[in-house]
């Protein structure tokens, strides 16, 4: 009776979004006559940062600095569209939304301040919530005297909107294949767990998680790690000791209080070593992918994997818990067929045959 | 029954047994202690009385008569943070929020009675009741350690001697 320890990985890759069903995210955004930046998108943030990243987002594809940018996102009544906060969605789709809509309301603000300026379009770009002349920064206006000019002067309201959608991926009945891909982009993700396993009571601490992360590109790293560890001990928890079976899905089953569904808490904290991989992806909100959902896939394989490193058996049902370890030892030591101990051992049965070969049986060919 | 309550004297009239929770959330209105699993387990419905940490849905109103009440509210102000918010707010501790009025009231107290630098276990020992869904407690507990050396006001991002500055996107609040 001893501790064992073990170390396992998993990896695995993530589809960005869920795209499969035709779903939309919306933004519409307006400019103040002071040139102040109200957003009104449908993606709710539920702690994961997207009202941060989408501001960001808003910020760079429109060239104003981040405070000058307002996310409305208080209601679902006036605002925009969107299928939801769920699917690793809300930077990949969410984020596209803004972006597009802030490309939109940026090409508006550079043709007021053409003629403003006198300037062709094409000769325009915007830094730090000014309009330069390319090649001749002296010839410029800020975007508050554009707004201005837009509200008091050309009678127009600043504005743009867009929707992130790709398209339902129909599958063709008699090919079985889908004529767009179901997806936009894939994540990939890679995740080594430390184990210690008590062969005696079956009780499995998980010391170290290194957690490696492709999410296209970090828009702010500091949440995105934040989603890393959330979703590392949401896995621990997968992997060791949250169930919510029988009862799920159902809602009029599920478990009677708080304390009879478990969750990690903070002594079960093992080491993190989170690692974000850039690998920007074509379609994403500059290069970005995802970090939400996909975040506590990769632990319970690894879990399991370090166990059957360090005891030498498969838990093949999370959570891995005390007694479905204790099982699997006890199968490996004593192997049960029908629940009645049968013991076959090729190294130890003696091979049992006939003296004359089987000769003389009905129905045998010696 | 009487209770003060962030400094403010309040007249009680719920019932003698109603847990000091629902008293404070619907009777005064005082909303950052939150109902988790109002049996104990959770910790976000935690309140400082007379100064020490208790879950505020398992204490009936009238054992604590008298009291002084703090909570979340009686910290600091949007503008004046306390350092153990402050520390939250630019450690990025608090993702839904929901557990950060039990984390925050529980990780002041902490800090209050050690009165200098707190060290990694004792927050364990301090916080580990309280339940976070969220974060992984990994910012949280880098947060009071943070708070409890002072360490609040700076930009937490700033790149490290020797470390070379990250790319930015301009615009970028980081
Ligand atoms: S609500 Fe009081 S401990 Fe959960
Ligand atoms: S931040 Fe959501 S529960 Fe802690």
């Amino acid at each position: 009776m001893a501790k064992h320890r073990g170390r396992g990985f998993a990896t695995i890759e993530y589809p960005t979004g869920m795209n499969q069903n035709g779903d939309p995210s919306q933004a519409w955004i307006k400019l103040k006559p002071d040139g102040r930046v109200d957003v009104f998108s449908g993606t709710v943030d539920i702690g994961q940062g997207s009202k941060t990243v989408h501001t960001q987002i808003v910020a760079d594809a429109l060239g104003v600095p981040y405070d000058w940018v307002t996310m409305d996102n208080t209601n679902t009544d006036s605002s925009a569209v969107c299928t939801g906060t769920f699917a690793s969605r809300g930077t990949f789709i969410g984020g596209n939304a803004v972006r597009l809509a802030a490309e939109r309301v940026r090409e508006r603000i550079i043709d007021i301040a053409s003629k403003e300026l006198e300037i062709d379009p094409s000769d325009l770009e915007i830094e730090n919530g000014e309009v330069i002349a390319k090649g001749a920064p002296q010839k410029k206006i800020g975007i508050p005297d554009v707004a201005g000019a837009a509200t008091y002067n050309y009678g127009e309201l600043i504005s743009g909107s867009s929707t992130a959608l790709k398209p339902f991926a129909d599958v063709d009945d008699s090919t079985g294949q889908v004529e767009i891909e179901p997806h936009s982009a894939i994540s990939y993700a890679a995740c080594v767990a430390d184990v210690v396993v008590d062969d005696e009571t079956g009780e499995v601490v998980v010391e170290k998680l290194v957690q490696v992360y492709d999410v296209g590109r970090a828009i702010n790293p500091t949440l995105v790690e934040g989603q890393i560890e959330g979703g590392a001990i949401m896995g621990l928890g997968l992997g060791l000791t949250e169930n919510s079976y029988p009862y799920y899905p159902s809602p009029e089953n599920r478990g009677g209080e708080f304390g009879a569904y478990l969750g990690p808490a903070l002594h079960d904290l093992p080491e993190l070593d989170n690692v974000i991989i850039e690998n920007p992806s074509e379609d994403g909100p500059f290069g970005a992918k995802a970090i939400g959902e996909m975040a506590n896939n990769a632990q319970p394989p690894a879990i399991a994997t370090a166990i059957f490193d360090a005891v030498g058996v498969w838990v093949t049902e999370m959570p891995a818990t005390p007694e479905r370890v204790l099982e699997a030892l006890e199968a490996k030591r004593e192997p049960r067929r029908d629940g009645k101990r049968v013991i076959f051992d090729e190294h130890i049965s003696v091979r049992t045959v006939s003296s004359n070969g089987g000769e003389g049986f009905l129905g045998v060919d010696a | 029954m009487k209770l003060t309550v962030n400094g403010i004297e309040q007249e009680i009239f719920s019932p003698p047994l109603t847990p000091l929770l629902h008293v404070l959330r619907d009777e005064l209105d005082v909303t950052s202690p939150k109902a988790g699993c109002q049996q104990g387990g959770c910790g976000t419905c935690t309140v400082l009385i007379d100064g020490e940490p208790r879950r505020s849905c398992l204490t009936a109103v009238a054992a604590v008569d008298g009291s002084e009440i703090t909570t979340l509210e009686g910290l600091g102000e949007p503008e004046q943070l306390s350092p153990v918010q402050a520390a939250f707010h630019e450690r990025y501790a608090a993702q839904c929020g929901f557990c950060t009025p039990g984390m925050v009231v529980a990780a002041t107290a902490l800090i209050e009675r050690k009165g200098g630098p707190v060290e990694r276990d004792e927050v364990l020992e301090a916080l580990g009741g309280h339940y976070c869904r969220c974060t992984g407690y990994v910012k949280i507990v880098d947060a009071v350690m943070a708070a409890s050396r002072g360490q609040t006001g700076a930009r937490e991002d700033e790149p490290e001697t020797g470390e070379e500055a990250p790319v930015m996107i301009p615009g970028s609040p980081a």
